[in-house]
C-alpha cells in the first residue's frame, strides 16, 4: 500500500517536473532576448560603481536588498526569542587554536578587501558579512562561547546597523526632495560604501549570533516566558 | 514621487529597530511607532481618496529597471485594517504579556511585520512582494511562537516550512514570468500578459504557493494549530492580517495583473475550493472544543467566503454591478479582519482569566468580563452576517449577484455557512448566560478590553452603517 502511494506521488512529481521544464522550454523560446541586462548596463555609470551586482542590489533594487537585510535581522530576533544559547564547545587543542590564531585575522581582511573591491568586481556586503560570520563561527567551534562577538548591548546595536543606515539613507534623499534611496550621482559612489559597510558588520554580526544559537548569557538574568 | 507610500514602510521598520536596540523602552517605543505609522497610512489614504492612486519609483529609476510602489482603492482600504488592528492589537499587547522578557521580544518582531505588511500591500514588483513574503512569514512564526510552549514551537515550526514552501512555489511562478516577458513590474505585466502555458502554468504556481499562505481548503491544515497556540495579540495578527495579505496577493493576480489569462473554469475551481473551505472551515469551529481553535477554524471559512466572489466576478462584465460586487468582497475582507481580531484578542482574556479556553467550561469566566462577552457578541454578529454589520452588506450583494449570474448553487453554499457560523457563535454564547452573579463594573481591564470591544464595534457598526465611502475609496481606484 505504501509502495503503491510512494509509486504514485514519484510519477505525479515526475509529470510534474517534466511539465515545468516543457513550459521554461516554452518561455525561453518566447524571446524576452536579454531582458534587464542591457538597461542596467546603460544605467552602470550612473550608479557610481562599476559592478553591476553591486548596482542591481544597491541601486537599482536597494529597496529590495534593504528588505532582505530586515529578513535577516528577523530570523536572528527569531532565534533569540526562542531562549538562551547553550554553554560554548571545549577549549580547542592547540593545533585547532593555532590555526584560529592565524585564519580569523586572515578571514576579517579578507572581507574588509571584499567589501572594498564590491564597486567593480564581484564581492560586496554579503560576501564580506559571510566571511565575517565565518570567523565567529571558527571561533566558537574553538571554545569562544561568544564567537568572538561584544557584549548583548553591542550586539543589538550592531545587528540593526545594516538597516538603520540604509533606511536613514532612504529617509535623508526623501527628505532631499530626490525620492526614497535616489542616490545624487555626486554622493552615489560613498553612500553606496557606507550602506554596505554597515551591512557587512551586520550580517557578520547576525550569522555568528545565530549560529551561537540563542541569546547570549548576559541576557538570561531576566528569565521568566509569559 | 509620493513620499507617503516609501514612510507607510519606513517608519515601522525604523520603530523595529529602536525596540530591537533599547529593549527596555520597546514598549514604549513601540506604541509611539504604532501611532506614527496609523498617522502614516491616515496620509496614505487621504492621497487615495482624493488622487485615485498613488505611485512612487524608488531609488531614482523607472519601472522596468527599478522597484515601484503603488496604492489604490483595494491596497488603501486593506491598509486601513491593517492599521487599525495594529494598533489595537500593540495597545492590547502593552497590557498582555506579564514577562518582560516576552514583551521585549514582541515589540521588534511585531513591529518588522507590520513594516512587511505595509510593504506587501504596496509592493508593484513580483519579486518584491517574494522579499515582503519571506520578513512577513518569518516574524509571524517566531511571533506565534512566543509563548514558548512545545505546541507552540511544533505548530509554528511547520507553519514557517509551509510558508517557505509556499514562497518558493510563488518565486518559480515568477521565475518564469521574467523568463518569458523580461519585468516583474505590476503595471508593465498586466499590458503585456498574454493567455498561454506559460502565464498559466506562472498564475498556477503563484497561486497555489499563496494558497498554501492563505490557508484556502485544502491547504489549511496548519492553520488551526499555528493560530491558536500563538500569544491572543498575536493570534489575531496572524488571522486577521497575515492570511489576508496572502489573499490579497491572490486578487491583485486574478483580476489585476492576469486578468487576461483567467478562464471561467479556473476561477470556478477557486469558488468550489472556497465552498468547501466554508462548509468544512465552519463545521470544524462548531466542533472545536477550544475558544481559539473555533476562532482559528472559523478563520478558514472566512477566507472560503472571499473565494466565492471569484467566479461571479469572472461572469460580470465590467460595469456598476461589477464595481458593487467588488466592494462587497472588500467589505467581507475589512470585517473578518476586524471582527476576528477583536474574537482573539477577548478569547485570549477570557483564557488569561479562566486558565483555559475549554468551551463547555466557559460559563462563570466570561459572565465575570462584560464587555469581553459583549466584544465575542458583536464579533460573532459581524461571522454570522448578521445585520447591521460590514459582513451582512456583503453577504446580500453575494448572493444577488450569484442569483443574476445564475450560479444559484453558491447560494446553499453561503446559507450552510451562516447557518453554521451562528450555531458555533451561540454555542459560546450561551455559556455567558448562566445564572452567576454579575459584577457590577462592565469593564474589568480598560487597556486590553476596550481596543478588543473597539475593533469588534468597528466590523459591526462602522463597516456595516458607514460603508459608503469603501465605493468612493474602491471606485476611484478604478476597482480592479
Amino acid at each position: 500500500m505504501r509502495r503503491a502511494a510512494s509509486l504514485i506521488i514519484g510519477a505525479i512529481i515526475t509529470a510534474l517536473a517534466l511539465w515545468l521544464l516543457w513550459v521554461l522550454q516554452t518561455a525561453l523560446d518566447m524571446g524576452a532576448g536579454p531582458r534587464l541586462a542591457e538597461q542596467a548596463f546603460a544605467g552602470l555609470p550612473t550608479t557610481g560603481v562599476s559592478n553591476p551586482v553591486t548596482a542591481v542590489l544597491l541601486s537599482y533594487r536597494g529597496y529590495d536588498t534593504l528588505l532582505e537585510l530586515g529578513v535577516l535581522l528577523a530570523a536572528l530576533l527569531g532565534i533569540w526569542s526562542l531562549g538562551v544559547a547553550s554553554p560554548g564547545f571545549q577549549p580547542a587543542g592547540v593545533v585547532l587554536s593555532g590555526m584560529v590564531r592565524l585564519v580569523v585575522p586572515l578571514l576579517v581582511l579578507t572581507g574588509g578587501y571584499l567589501l572594498w573591491v564590491g564597486g567593480y568586481a564581484p564581492g560586496g556586503a554579503f560576501q564580506a558579512g559571510a566571511l565575517l560570520g565565518a570567523a565567529g563561527v571558527v571561533m566558537r567551534l574553538a571554545g569562544d562561547e561568544t564567537a568572538g562577538l561584544p557584549g548583548i548591548r553591542a550586539q543589538r546595536w550592531l545587528i540593526v546597523a545594516g538597516v538603520a543606515v540604509f533606511v536613514l539613507v532612504g529617509l535623508a534623499t526623501l527628505a532631499l526632495g530626490q525620492g526614497f534611496l535616489s542616490y545624487p550621482q555626486a554622493w552615489s559612489k560613498w553612500l553606496i560604501l557606507a550602506i554596505e559597510t554597515a551591512a557587512t558588520v551586520a550580517i557578520g554580526t547576525t550569522l555568528a549570533a545565530a549560529y551561537v544559537g540563542g541569546r547570549p548569557w548576559s541576557h538570561a538574568v531576566v528569565g521568566g516566558r509569559d | 514621487m509620493d513620499a507617503s507610500l516609501a514612510l507607510a514602510v519606513s517608519v515601522p521598520l525604523i520603530g523595529g529597530l529602536l525596540a530591537t536596540a533599547l529593549p527596555k523602552r520597546a514598549q514604549g517605543l513601540g506604541l509611539l511607532a504604532s501611532v506614527a505609522t496609523v498617522l502614516v497610512v491616515g496620509w496614505v489614504m487621504a492621497g487615495v481618496w482624493q488622487q485615485g492612486s498613488l505611485h512612487a519609483e524608488l531609488g531614482g529609476w523607472a519601472a522596468p529597471l527599478g522597484i515601484a510602489l503603488a496604492a489604490d482603492g483595494l491596497s488603501a482600504a486593506l491598509l486601513g485594517m491593517a492599521a487599525l488592528v495594529a494598533l489595537g492589537v500593540g495597545i492590547y499587547a502593552s497590557g498582555y504579556f506579564r514577562s518582560a522578557d516576552a514583551d521585549r521580544h514582541f515589540w521588534p518582531l511585531w513591529l518588522l511585520l507590520w513594516a512587511a505588511l505595509n510593504g506587501l500591500l504596496l509592493a508593484a514588483d513580483l519579486f518584491n512582494i517574494y522579499v515582503t513574503l519571506e520578513l512577513l512569514g518569518l516574524t509571524a512564526a517566531a511571533l506565534g511562537a512566543l509563548t514558548g510552549t512545545v505546541d507552540a514551537v511544533r505548530a509554528n515550526l511547520r507553519y514557517l516550512l509551509v510558508g517557505l514552501l509556499g514562497s518558493m512555489t510563488y518565486l518559480l511562478g515568477v521565475a518564469l514570468v521574467y523568463t518569458s516577458y523580461g519585468t516583474l513590474d505590476l503595471g508593465l505585466l498586466s499590458n503585456a500578459l498574454e493567455p498561454g502555458p506559460v502565464a498559466a502554468t506562472a498564475l498556477v504556481l503563484m497561486t497555489a504557493g499563496l494558497a498554501l499562505k492563505a490557508a484556502l481548503f485544502p491547504l489549511h491544515f496548519w492553520l488551526p494549530p499555528a493560530h491558536a497556540n500563538a500569544p491572543a495579540p498575536v493570534s489575531a495578527a496572524l488571522s486577521a492580517l497575515v492570511v489576508k495579505a496572502a489573499f490579497y496577493l491572490i486578487l491583485r493576480l486574478w483580476l489585476d495583473v492576469f486578468a487576461p489569462v483567467v478562464t471561467p473554469s479556473a476561477a470556478g475551481l477557486m469558488g468550489m475550493l472556497g465552498a468547501l473551505a466554508v462548509i468544512w472551515g465552519s463545521w470544524r469551529a462548531l466542533r472545536a472544543e477550544r475558544l481559539k481553535l473555533l476562532a482559528a477554524y472559523s478563520t478558514v471559512a472566512q477566507i472560503g467566503y472571499l473565494c466565492l466572489f471569484l467566479p461571479l466576478l469572472q461572469a460580470l462584465p465590467p460595469g456598476a454591478e461589477r464595481d458593487d460586487l467588488f466592494v462587497a468582497l472588500v467589505l467581507m475582507a475589512l470585517t473578518h479582519g476586524l471582527a476576528k481580531a477583536g474574537l482573539f484578542l477577548a478569547a485570549g482574556l477570557v483564557q488569561r482569566s479562566a486558565g483555559h479556553d475549554r468551551i463547555d467550561d466557559l460559563g462563570g469566566t466570561a459572565q465575570h468580563m462584560p464587555a469581553t462577552t459583549f466584544t465575542i457578541a458583536l464579533a460573532g454578529t459581524a461571522l454570522i452576517g448578521l445585520p447591521p454589520s460590514g459582513s451582512f452588506v456583503g453577504k446580500w450583494i453575494l448572493m444577488t449577484s450569484a442569483l443574476e449570474s445564475g450560479q444559484w448553487w453558491w447560494i446553499l453554499v453561503i446559507a450552510i455557512g451562516t447557518l453554521l457560523a451562528a450555531a458555533y457563535v451561540f454555542r459560546v454564547l450561551s455559556r455567558a448566560f448562566n445564572l452567576e452573579p454579575t459584577p457590577r463594573s462592565f469593564v474589568t481591564q480598560a487597556r486590553t478590553e476596550v481596543p478588543a470591544l473597539l475593533l469588534a464595534l468597528t466590523s459591526v457598526a462602522v463597516l456595516g452603517l458607514a460603508a459608503d465611502p469603501l465605493w468612493r475609496l474602491l471606485g476611484a481606484g478604478g476597482g480592479a
